[in-house]
């Protein structure tokens, strides 16, 4: 005789609560992909009128067709110039934020008045003050004898493009550097002064590491502004995407198809740096996630 | 701190002074005829919005094996009226063209602190350009001419377009004309409209856009270049020619008074080579290739010593 022990399981007893969170969370996803579903629409519709419209104009769609890749060439020289000048602005606008921040008022006095002039005047005439005017002070340098000194003084078109950017942004997110450093709580700073860290390294170790997060959405945004203040250069004849349009839709008398191809490559230049910088961004988030 | 700041201002400087040593220098020459020749190359400069002068080309390879630097441009990568000459005057040197693309006015404000050496840009000489820029011998002529909208019934003569509204580009000739300022060395200026309303463009083109948009709508009259005008025309724009040419303007290469070392015997062996060019027939040639016409002859009996130019 055996004795039969049936070790009966309890039977699975839905979990009120836990049906029900799943009942609303595949509720609200269905609502978010039905929302999704609705904006892209909107999208959809939005791009149709646009393009309908284009199509009005004396415009030859074909054109774009055969024409495109003579612009498109000028893409890499507008991305070099973003990211060679995103990252100077980066160093400037760190060594801006600190300048701000500091104690001493040499360093605050440079830096403040850094800001204060780069942001009050534009773009534009920074670049032609850099190409044109650094060259006059750089002959009158020469004629005193700095001669070498002098001579550097005359940058090229894509050195001065990319000098006039890091100048501009770097004054813009020298406050979003400042903005940042100074969220992050003042105990931290406390704490690791008390635990001997010295104040370089307390900024270094302690504040710079957590601040970056903050800051980097900022920066990513920066860049994309940068991007298209970037045509901006093209007067100096540097063929990124916006002078290459500009100078081949003379050739033909067919503008409107050039600039139209520009403002698109832009676009999606754009589009495609914001879903680089929201991946970035949750990336970031992680070490917040629990 | 301190020594923070130290270490920050040193590699600023170590930055500046790097970007600025790339470019080695050669052995000083006496003028920039001997350097160029030295370098063996020419740097020309254009702006690439004119066709048929100069205009960009699609497709271009960057010809390989060039003694031209990084950002310069080949020969291969322009084409156009302005182009062929300069690589005619290079070839005459001995040197290789290497072009440069810097909007106009900064090519005509002087000042290019030895960035280029040359313009061949169609540049008219005028006496206040004269005051930065030295002119070799005019390599041809271009007559300036009026183009209404091809509906217009109204306007028969230069005339009728008193106090109208007549689109050109700031800063050129054009402009200067309109003014009633224009002063051509060797060229007598008659003022043919009474107080025109000048519409001032970045260049001529988008002025020939903004009157085809319609007749009186933003202009009833553009002023350019003959051949501009007429190569809008061909391109199906609706416009057309108001009379004969206005006046004729001596389109010659252009060297900055400011460059060092000193560019006058450049300026002397340019003038030499462009005389020859005509007398050769070479301009002739290149001439009726891109305009259709003989602009050059003129141009070549052009005294250039007129100009009092060296002190």
């Amino acid at each position: 005789m055996t004795v039969e022990t049936i070790i009966e399981k309890p039977p699975e007893k839905p979990d009120a609560d836990q049906s029900m969170g799943d009942a609303l969370l595949s509720h609200q996803k269905r609502n978010r992909l039905f929302q999704n579903v609705k904006i892209g629409s909107v999208w959809a519709a939005l791009i149709l009128i646009l393009a309908v419209g284009l199509l009005q104009l004396r415009f030859d769609p074909g054109y774009i067709g055969e024409h495109y890749g003579f612009v498109m060439q000028g893409v890499l020289t507008t991305l070099g110039l973003s990211v060679a000048s995103i990252l100077i602005a980066s160093v400037l606008a760190l060594l801006g934020a600190l300048g701000r921040l500091s104690q001493n008022s040499i360093a605050q006095g440079i830096a403040g008045f850094y800001v204060s002039l780069v942001r009050g005047t534009p773009l534009l005439i920074q670049i032609y003050i850099i190409y044109l005017g650094l060259p006059q002070i750089g002959t009158q340098l020469q004629s005193m004898g700095f001669t070498d000194l002098g001579k550097s003084l005359t940058l090229t078109a894509i050195q001065s493009g990319i000098l006039a950017l890091s100048l501009n942004y770097g004054a813009y997110m020298t406050e979003i550097f400042r903005a940042g450093i100074q969220s992050i709580s003042h105990g931290q700073r406390e704490a690791a002064l008390s635990l001997g860290l010295s104040s370089w390294q307390t900024m270094r170790r302690i504040i710079l590491p957590q601040a970056i997060k903050i800051i980097i959405p900022d920066i990513g945004n920066q860049f994309i502004a940068m991007q298209k203040d970037s045509a901006l250069v093209s007067v100096m004849g540097v063929w990124e995407i916006t002078y290459r349009a500009n100078r081949f839709g003379r050739k033909d008398s067919k503008f409107m198809e050039m600039f139209i191809l520009a403002a698109a490559l832009y676009w999606i230049l754009t589009i495609v740096s914001s879903w680089l910088e929201e991946r970035l961004e949750k990336r970031m988030a992680h070490a917040y996630e629990r | 701190m301190k020594k923070y700041y130290v270490v920050i201002t040193f590699l600023i400087m170590v930055v500046l002074v790097s970007s600025a040593c790339a470019k080695a220098t050669p052995k000083p020459a006496a003028d920039k005829l001997e350097e160029i020749l030295a370098r063996g190359t020419i740097i020309v400069s254009t702006d690439p919005a004119y066709p048929p002068q100069s205009e960009l080309v699609e497709n271009a390879t960057r010809a390989t094996n060039t003694k031209c630097a990084a950002d310069q441009h080949t020969p291969s990568e322009l084409s156009g009226f302005d182009i062929e000459v300069a690589v005619a005057i290079a070839e005459k040197l001995g040197v290789e063209a290497c072009f440069v693309t810097p909007e106009w006015t900064m090519i005509t404000g002087g000042s290019w602190a030895n960035r280029w050496d040359i313009s061949v840009g169609s540049m008219t000489i005028t006496p206040e350009r004269m005051e930065k820029l030295y002119f070799t011998q005019p390599y041809y002529t271009t007559p300036a001419a009026l183009f209404i909208h091809k509906d217009n019934t109204t306007y028969t003569q230069y005339s009728d377009l008193e106090g109208k509204k007549i689109g050109a580009c700031s800063g050129c000739t054009y402009d200067a004309y309109l003014a009633g300022t224009l002063n051509i060395p060797g060229e007598t200026i008659v003022q043919v409209i009474n107080n025109p309303q000048f519409v001032g463009y970045e260049t001529d083109i988008n002025a020939i856009q903004d009157l085809a948009l319609g007749d009186g709508l933003r202009l009833d009259a553009v002023m350019t270049a003959l051949p501009t005008g007429q190569g809008a025309i061909n391109d199906g724009l609706p416009l057309r020619q108001l009379g004969d040419p206005v006046y004729f303007e001596y389109l010659a290469a252009a060297i900055d008074k400011s460059l060092t070392p000193d560019p006058i015997p450049l300026v002397k062996k340019v003038t030499e080579v462009i005389k020859q060019l005509h007398s050769e027939g070479v301009l002739l040639k290149l001439s009726e290739k891109y305009c259709g016409l003989d602009l050059t002859t003129a141009a070549g009996g052009f005294d250039v010593d007129a100009l009092n130019q060296f002190p």
